[in-house]
């Protein structure tokens, strides 16, 4: 009976790994598609637009762009599953050493905000839900709506100016305090390393400066968050058993947040990659603002260098992660819902 | 009514109003309703959908949804206001006193928790409520035991499952053992057996009679089937758009039905003996709840309509041992 | 034939669904819908119970202004455009977005000149309002084309995999998850930054970002209005494949998503105004909504009004829209009866 929660995360896994050569293929067909010939292609390796036509050919022939596509393709995965993204054109180092780099800062980012955002959202969710159409609903309505309405450079912005700027609580950029030395490298997250070197003052300032874009990261989220959980926990109020567990002489409390709100939480964790793919996306700006050093900030500078190597495998490891994020949800889901573990 | 001994009625309903506020606007769902039902009595509501029924059944255990709205009258549970009871006493009325089992199994029972987790969970409620200890291991047996008389095959197979593995047969005793744990005085069930197969039906209507009869419990049994109703209860109780008109003993109510709608009623049932020839239907389509017609709500539809009929509401009258609500047997001149 | 059978289903009355068959215990007054036809409901039913929630009309009212401004503002940028007289779109406007009025430099906002310095003026002393209104028909256009555009490719697509099943629907399953794994403002940033510059590039973008959740959502109307019963009965008739999806499928697939597409139009704006703020997609001469936002955080902190403004105002239409979407959801659902 157990062994179904293997079958069924075997059977996602799977599906994860078709989902990633899919997201390679749609990337490349993409890039094809709108980069016809060898000549166009070679742009993308070049650093300078400026580049002659012969320049361009030399890098035809140094990467193969005029080979047939399912060539190309094929030296495409292979590449990709050496972990080689390419090489960037403004530094001429390995996209992935230097995305690598980044990468843990933002997922540390993303991770800290998200979890913010989404407990005091399902919270408020689920408020909301129980006092259906009364003042707590309209209330929390109300700010759900401008945590989902307001663009995340807005909120980064009026973040920073009120606590950085007018009331100097907080440091308005960058991971950490620059003069610091930074801690032993294990992870590449700021928080984690100084916790494991024991560095308590970097810890400290590192902390101190993630607080911003993670409230940022957390108010992007949140509106997500509370709005589908308000919609699920109105489902799961209806619902007959709800009406039992107060027959079984529950109290009021005990019924909504014991038995309704269990149940509600279940659907929601399925949207757990969504909102998270929602989150990374919104970290790009929330970097680019605080000027955090991550992947968002890397790429924003990406876009303006024109450096596309570095923008496409941005794209490739961001898909990858919700995809990694997806299957940690499916995890979730069936140990949440029993009707999913067994037959 | 009852001449016997006065005991108070385990249910004595007066004169209920209820409404919804939607928004579609208000919908006046019960009409100055009345009931009333002695202990180990087992009475039926029987009407078509929409017609108050469920929100009878509700109202008297306060499940009424949010938008619901109790404009006048009463509802007492062996003497005590339901209506305006609030917290600890709400709970425990709930708790101790009352019980409900509901139509669709699929929706029944918490889909995440197992069955010997919720049988507990309900006598835990029940020895709080009396103030008794809760041994883990004397519970466990008492649930056990009752699944066994639901006679329900395989108890202690059934206790370590999940609901979604079981039939909605099963479902349902699971939820019957439940309200016996409980113990209550009066058990409602609203349209269990609807959305189970007819020999399902069958067995779990017996059980019903059987543990009535056993427990001396009020059971409410709320239905569009008449055939249902007449299997299970002494007593039948019609309601057509939100008002009781008529209610007697299912016997007395087979053999001779008063008023239109419910001499329509018994009629539409299909018969097995080739005498039959035509079936007959009730003409016209269900009140629209929003406006409610004028003065007797069955009057659009009712083939011995008066002009009285379409101004004044008809109030009960006593008839054979039962009540009517009907001009064509009296009530005109009041 | 299809179109017009479309057009007929938007604008009916909704069905009378207060009879008393539809009432249950809870009050909940489910749409009723029966198995012949499955209307459920149309405009005119969202217009009039719209009305009932405050919020939500007032949701409404924005949005009227919003796109009613955006497509007179629209048209004649549009003309200006075509007849060589570029003053004509701003006619309306209370100052030129464009000039340049050193003298103005970064005012804050005041009832000075009225409308004209309401939002202040940025370092070159344009009127911040004047270019937000100038810039709106970029921003309506682009949400109602991309959430046109995706309803249109999502619906030919995803009601065709739906309802033929098969390796069809495998692959467009396969296809969407692939899509959805990332984010819309990562997948639009690769794609804009690759086709190059321009308002056009950026819509195609948004475009391919969009369409797959409308084509899940077809998908899953086909799916479950194929077994229908009037389809068996059409089938049965002798209507072929073409004909079934046109006359049944496509029109009953679109109601539940006439909600949620009301709620995208807002998500488009958002998701267009964070890549204006990245500077993709801009055109020179042209502001933009979210650009205007990024153009003034070098004067920031101290003059706050041209980077915080233009997020506000994004940030009223987004919520008008999410308003308005949320309820009509809420509605289809049946959650939203009182």
């Amino acid at each position: 009976m157990s062994s179904n929660i293997g079958f069924f995360l075997v059977r996602r896994a799977i599906n994860a790994v078709v989902t990633l050569l899919f997201l390679v293929l749609i990337i490349f067909v993409l890039i094809h598609i709108i980069l016809p010939s060898p000549i166009a292609l070679a742009k993308l390796y070049s650093p300078n637009p400026r580049a002659t036509v012969q320049y361009l050919q030399t890098i035809v022939n140094r990467y193969g762009l005029a080979a047939p596509i399912w060539v190309q393709f094929y030296n495409y995965v292979v590449q990709l599953f050496h972990g080689n993204l390419g090489t960037d054109t403004i530094s001429g180092n390995p996209v992935a050493t230097v995305l690598l780099l980044y990468l843990p800062v933002t997922l540390e980012l993303v991770i800290i905000g998200q979890i913010f955002g989404v407990v005091i959202g399902l919270y408020t969710g689920g408020i909301a839900a129980s006092n259906r159409n009364r003042a707590p609903d309209y209330g929390m309505k109300a700010v759900y709506l401008t945590s989902w309405g307001a663009p995340p450079f807005l909120v980064a912005v009026i973040l920073q100016l009120i606590f950085a700027y007018w009331l100097n609580l907080l440091p308005s950029s960058l991971i950490a305090d620059p003069t610091l030395p930074i801690p032993h490298v294990v992870t590449g997250a700021p928080i984690l390393d100084a916790l494991l070197a024991g560095d308590w003052t970097y810890l400290y300032s590192s902390i101190q400066h993630i607080i911003l874009p993670a409230v940022t990261i957390a108010v992007i989220g949140f509106g997500l968050v509370t709005r589908l959980t308000r919609a699920s926990m109105i489902d799961a109020l209806d619902k007959d058993y709800v009406k039992l567990a107060y027959m079984k002489g529950l109290s009021k409390r005990k019924v909504v947040w014991g038995t309704a709100f269990r149940n509600a939480l279940i659907p929601i964790i399925t949207l757990i990659a969504l909102i998270f793919a929602f989150s990374v996306g919104g970290a790009v700006v929330v970097e680019d603002v605080f000027e955090y050093h991550g992947m968002g900030w890397f790429t924003v500078n990406a876009i303006y260098n024109l450096d596309y190597p570095a923008i496409l495998a941005f794209t490739i490891l961001v898909g990858l992660s919700v995809i990694v994020a997806n299957l940690a949800a499916d995890l979730l889901y069936a140990a949440a819902d029993p009707r999913v573990r067994l037959t | 009514m009852a001449t016997q001994q006065s005991t108070i009625p385990t249910v004595s309903v007066q004169n209920l109003s209820v409404s919804y506020t939607t928004v579609y606007g208000t919908v006046r769902a019960l009409n100055s309703v009345s009931l009333e039902i002695q202990k180990g009595e087992s009475i039926s509501i029987v009407g078509e959908s929409g017609c108050g029924k469920s929100t009878l059944g509700h109202s008297i255990v306060r499940l009424l949804s949010p938008n619901a709205n109790i404009d006048s009258g009463t509802i007492e549970l062996e003497g005590k206001d339901v209506v305006k009871m609030k917290g600890a006493e709400l709970t425990h009325m709930r708790g101790l006193d009352a019980f409900m089992i509901f139509q669709d199994p699929l929706n029944s029972l918490n889909p995440v928790k197992r069955v010997d987790v919720q049988l507990l969970e309900a006598l835990r409620m029940r020895y709080k409520l009396e103030g008794r200890t809760f041994v883990e291991e004397e519970a466990y047996k008492e649930a056990e035991d009752k699944l066994t008389d639901v006679r329900m095959p395989d108890p202690e197979k059934i206790m370590t499952r999940y609901p979604h593995q079981l039939s909605g047969g099963q479902i349902q005793r699971v939820v019957i053992s439940m309200g016996l744990l409980m113990r209550p005085k009066l058990l409602i069930a609203d349209e269990p057996t609807s959305a189970l197969d007819v020999t399902i039906q069958a067995q779990v209507l017996m059980l019903l009679r059987e543990l009535q009869r056993t427990y001396q419990m009020s059971i409410i049994f709320i239905t569009h089937d008449i055939n249902v109703a007449y299997a299970v209860s002494d007593r039948m109780v019609v309601m057509y758009a939100g008002e009781v008109v008529e209610s007697n003993a299912s016997e007395s109510m087979i053999r001779t039905a008063y008023h239109p709608y419910a001499q329509a009623l018994i009629k539409s049932v299909p018969r097995t003996t080739k005498k039959e020839g035509r079936l007959t239907a009730i003409a016209g389509s269900p009140p629209n709840m929003l406006h409610p017609p004028a003065g007797c709500r069955f009057n659009p539809r009712c083939q011995y309509a008066m002009d009285i009929c379409r101004v004044k509401s008809p109030p009960p009258v006593r008839k054979e041992g039962g009540e009517v609500r009907c001009f064509l047997h009296g009530g005109s001149d009041s | 034939m299809g179109l017009r059978s479309i057009w007929d289903h938007l604008r009916r009355k909704p069905i009378q669904s207060t009879k008393a068959g539809a009432t249950d215990a809870g009050g909940a007054k489910k749409l009723e819908g029966g198995e012949a036809g499955e209307v459920s409901a149309g405009m005119r039913f969202y217009l009039l119970y719209l009305r009932k929630d405050r919020a939500a009309f007032v949701g409404l009212v924005l949005i009227a202004i919003f796109l009613g401004w955006a497509a007179i503002e629209g048209t004649l940028q549009e003309i200006g455009a075509y007849t060589r007289n570029p003053n004509l779109g701003l006619a309306l406007i209370p100052s030129n977005p464009n000039g340049l009025f050193f003298n103005n430099k970064l005012l804050p906002p005041s009832l000075n000149s009225f409308p004209n310095d309401l939002f202040g003026t940025n370092y070159l002393g344009q009127s911040i309002l004047a270019r937000m209104m100038y810039a709106a028909p970029h921003d309506a256009l682009a949400s109602v084309l991309v959430v046109g555009s995706a309803i249109v490719i999502g619906m030919l697509l995803g009601t065709t995999a739906g309802y033929f099943g098969g390796w069809l629907d495998e692959l467009l399953m396969r296809l969407t998850d692939a899509f959805l794994s990332l984010p819309g403002i990562v997948l639009a940033i690769a794609i804009a930054t690759l086709v190059g510059g321009g308002f056009t590039s950026l819509l195609y973008a948004l475009i391919v970002v969009w369409w797959p959740t409308y084509a899940r959502f077809f998908r899953g109307q086909a799916l479950s209005l194929r077994d229908k019963a009037y389809v068996e009965a059409s089938k049965l008739s002798g209507a072929g494949s073409g004909r079934i999806l046109l006359r049944h499928i496509f029109p009953n697939s679109i109601d539940p998503i006439v909600a949620y597409a009301t709620l995208d139009l807002g998500t488009v704006i958002l998701t267009y105004s964070v890549l204006a703020f990245l500077g993709i997609g801009l055109t020179i001469g042209y502001p933009e909504w979210g650009a205007e936002s990024s153009l003034g955080l070098p004067y920031f902190p101290f003059q706050w009004w041209p980077a915080i403004i233009p997020g506000v105002v994004i940030a009223v239409v987004v919520i008008a829209f999410t308003l308005v979407g949320d309820r009509m959801q809420d509605l289809i659902v049946g959650r939203m009866t009182y």
